[in-house]
């Protein structure tokens, strides 16, 4: 299980995110297609697919000599629950201090 | 939730009936901390100051109070021994009615200062904004 602040970290560079944008909205790619769309070297798109892959927000696919990488939407689930968790413990402190108050 | 490129924020609020300088004192008096947050606090309310926290069921948590404005926001950092370091920030405003007061709590993830140039982790203790101010 990536840990939210790996996951968080792996999504703080801007072209990493780009790449995964791209992935997101146009479907599975691989690095030298990626390296068409997105203005930076194939040797470095597929740094960051690695680092997206270590992470689990990619998935490889061999075909052939290539690989596709695919964007796997459910590794940010990770996000969603530390915010809901962190939001609900809130409301409930927020709650008991009105309380103490009235 | 805001999730951008920069940061992982939760924000939530709450309006109290009491007058801002009560809610003041219940947010940074380690006995009437303890008596919302859910589990033992001792704070030092002041920038620099130490503040640990002991939840029910949960790891201890430590951090640094990093910025202090009396009356009206107070900020720290902090992490657990196996869980993720995050900022805390406490803003107290006037609430719609007369003699009350708007409580803004937002908690933000510190993943990108957590993992140093050469990738080694790092904790991101009192960030440089340690001063105290007092409201106008």
């Amino acid at each position: 299980m990536t840990e939210p602040h790996e996951l968080f970290s792996a999504l703080g560079d801007r072209t990493r995110l780009g790449v995964l944008t791209a992935l997101a909205r146009s479907g599975p790619a691989t690095a030298t297609e990626l390296a068409a769309t997105i203005p930076v070297t194939r040797q470095a798109i597929s740094k960051h697919l690695a680092a997206l892959d270590a992470v689990g927000l990619v998935t490889r696919h061999q075909e052939g000599r290539e690989v596709r990488y695919q964007f796997e939407a459910d590794a940010l689930d990770t996000v969603a629950s530390w915010a809901t968790d962190t939001a609900g413990t809130w409301d409930r402190r927020l709650d008991r201090l009105r309380r103490s108050l009235e | 939730m805001e999730n951008d490129s920069q940061r992982v924020t939760v924000e939530r609020d709450v309006e109290v009936a009491a007058p801002v300088e009560h809610v003041w004192e219940r947010i940074t008096d380690s006995t009437m901390v303890t008596e919302w947050m859910g589990g033992e606090v001792d704070i030092e309310p002041s920038p620099g100051g130490d503040i640990t926290f002991l939840p029910r069921g949960g790891p201890a948590v430590w951090g640094t109070v990093e910025e202090v404005i009396v009356g009206r926001r107070i900020q720290w950092s902090w992490r657990t021994d196996d869980g993720l370091p995050s900022l805390i920030e406490i803003e107290l405003s006037p609430g719609a009615t007369d003699g009350s007061t708007r409580v803004l709590v937002r908690e933000t993830l510190l993943p990108w200062t957590i993992s140093g140039p050469d990738g080694h982790t790092e904790w991101p203790m009192a960030s440089a904004r340690t001063n105290v101010q007092l409201a106008a």
